[in-house]
């Protein structure tokens, strides 16, 4: 019988073990922990010589990296929220800084920060900080005066700040909203409009689909909440009083049809009129509380 | 001198490793579509990768090309035969170097094109927020080869004193690297933050090596390119200077090494 060749029992049983073996490492690599994938990267000071003259894409690469990570993460929360992992929001904080330290132009990092930094991890100061970095560089860019002005008035009620801002995203962009923004929306009643302005601003242009797919979300929220902040006015009016609930607004027939929180939580008012909702405007997660994005 | 520069050419598009290298280019295809991407910046993205996959084919090109011609020349014994011939080390050695020149001009001017095609579709497909200015994406690319024309020359420097291939392509990829962060070095070190924190020995060695090293990062226009805005051009007509000074060094200094050199 004719002796068969050593490599050729090397290739075949290499060839056997990496068919049995495929398939369990495929699944085992799909379902890392998200953690694990956004995974650990060196910081900028050793990233920066050497990434020698390409520190532009070595930038690129970094928000490619959260924005992937993050596509996978939303995929998850709006798949099964009941088994979501919470976002590690510090760690693409951290990769976005480190990205406009390799190039401070990079608007895709801005903007992506801003998405989260604000709404999900209230870090406001930190988006504040990073959005001003930018304006330094990005001196024609109306975006970044427009998100810093949403966030203070918004979220910081620094209603003199965000006028400020607002003129300047008015004067580079040219559009007189954003001057009028300041004062027509800076009162406590007008906030809803105001998220609702700056969301569609936001959702417009986006491309990305888990950005996209976050953007409609909460305008819906926010859309849903103005509908019933209508309701109220028109009932208030009416009646000389507040609505008790929001039951009350659709058993009068001021308010059809009846609201839907996309987020999955049941709308109910204040003793002051408020409009909230019982999921806080954010999916559930399993730990902490990331996202308790007020109203 | 000018039959050495035609014959250095001819033999790089006959070399494999060029051929190798050049299989890179596919890569171009894909900028489209990896550019698309990104959130907010398509058109920037695409002529990120565009100049960046541009300086990184030239990089390859300039370190393994230009490292290894002199190297293979003695390695084969072909460099006693030309030397027979009416001809000195120096027009040998700089027929060479203005070969590897050409020849990186040319394949900057090829891959140019292909970049200008690849943001062209794209910002075609996603129209930019800045219009791209097409003479400073051209001049990013124009600077981007002189910067690698000057590692040839490095390289080639390094080749004259080399038996082996090793100090050319390693020495030629140190110098680049740290020639991309010696400005950074310098400025940090005669900081006023660094004054306690640096000893002062360190002070005149970092100067000495600053002037020393090559200053590549002036060469670097891509900022420029990607978000349209005006470079300096004073300070273009001093980097380009620079060039034409340092190179000339480095060309003098490989010319009088590979004159005393022993050849056996």
């Amino acid at each position: 019988m004719k002796r068969i060749p050593a490599p050729a029992i090397l290739l075949v049983s290499g060839l056997l073990a990496y068919c049995l073996l495929i398939s369990p490492f495929v699944q085992y690599m799909r379902n890392k922990p998200i953690e694990e994938k956004l995974g650990f990267v060196p910081s900028v000071k050793l990233i920066k010589p050497f990434s020698a003259d390409q520190k532009e894409l070595v930038g690129v690469s970094l928000v490619m990296k959260v924005l992937m990570y993050y596509g996978g993460v939303i995929d998850r929360v709006t798949s099964s929220p009941e088994l979501a992992e919470q976002a590690d929001l510090q760690g693409m904080s951290r990769l976005l800084h480190g990205a406009v330290q390799l190039d401070p132009y990079n608007m895709d990092a801005y903007y992506f920060a801003q998405g989260f930094l604000t709404w999900d991890a209230r870090q406001f100061k930190v988006a504040n900080d990073l959005l001003e970095y930018g304006m330094k560089y990005r001196k024609w860019d109306w975006y970044l005066p427009f998100f810093s002005g949403f966030n203070h008035a918004y979220f910081l009620k620094d209603y003199a700040k965000a006028a400020e801002l607002y003129k300047r995203a008015g004067d580079l962009s040219g559009v007189n909203l954003y001057k009028s923004l300041a004062g027509r929306y800076m009162q406590e009643s007008g906030q809803t409009e105001l998220a609702i302005v700056y969301l569609t601003a936001m959702d417009k242009n986006e491309k990305n689909p888990a950005m996209k797919k976050s953007y409609q979300t909460r305008l819906k929220a926010f859309r849903e909440v103005r509908r019933i902040e209508v309701a109220r006015d028109l009932f208030s009016q009416k009646h000389r009083a507040l609505p008790a609930s929001v039951d009350q607004l659709v058993k009068t027939g001021l308010l059809r049809p009846v609201p839907v929180d996309p987020y999955g939580g049941r709308f109910y008012l204040e003793e002051d009129g408020k409009v909230k909702s019982t999921s806080k405007f954010a999916f559930p997660v399993t730990k902490g509380e990331t996202s308790n994005a007020g109203h | 001198m000018l039959n050495i520069m035609m014959i250095t050419l001819k033999g790089i598009f006959r070399d494999r490793v060029f051929q190798g290298i050049m299989v890179l280019t596919v890569l171009f295809l894909f900028i489209p579509s990896a550019a698309s991407l990104s959130m907010r910046q398509v058109p920037e993205l695409s002529i990120t990768l565009s100049l960046s996959l541009i300086s990184f084919i030239l990089l390859l090109l300039s370190v393994f090309l230009g490292a290894t011609s002199l190297w293979k020349d003695m390695e084969r014994r072909y460099t006693f035969s030309v030397l027979s011939l009416p001809i000195s080390r120096s027009s040998y050695l700089l027929g060479r170097f203005f070969g590897l020149a050409l020849f990186l001009v040319l394949t900057a001017a090829f891959l140019g094109t292909a970049a200008c095609l690849v943001i062209k579709v794209t910002s075609g497909i996603y129209p930019p927020d800045r219009p791209v200015v097409w003479s400073w994406l051209v001049l990013a690319i124009v600077f981007a080869t002189l910067k690698y024309i000057l590692l040839v020359g490095v390289a080639l420097l390094l080749s004259t004193v080399s038996t082996s291939f090793f100090l050319p392509i390693f020495g030629t990829i140190c110098a680049f690297l740290a020639s991309g962060i010696t400005q950074q070095v310098y400025e940090y070190v005669n900081s006023p933050a660094a004054a306690e924190a640096v000893p002062p020995l360190l002070k005149p060695i970092v100067a000495l090596l600053y002037y020393l090293l090559p200053n590549l990062s002036g060469f670097d226009l891509k900022v420029n390119a990607i978000y349209s805005m005006a470079p300096n051009l004073v300070g273009l007509g001093i980097t380009a200077g620079y060039f034409v000074a340092y190179t000339s060094i480095l060309l003098g200094a490989a010319a009088l090494l590979f004159n005393r050199r022993e050849m056996k």
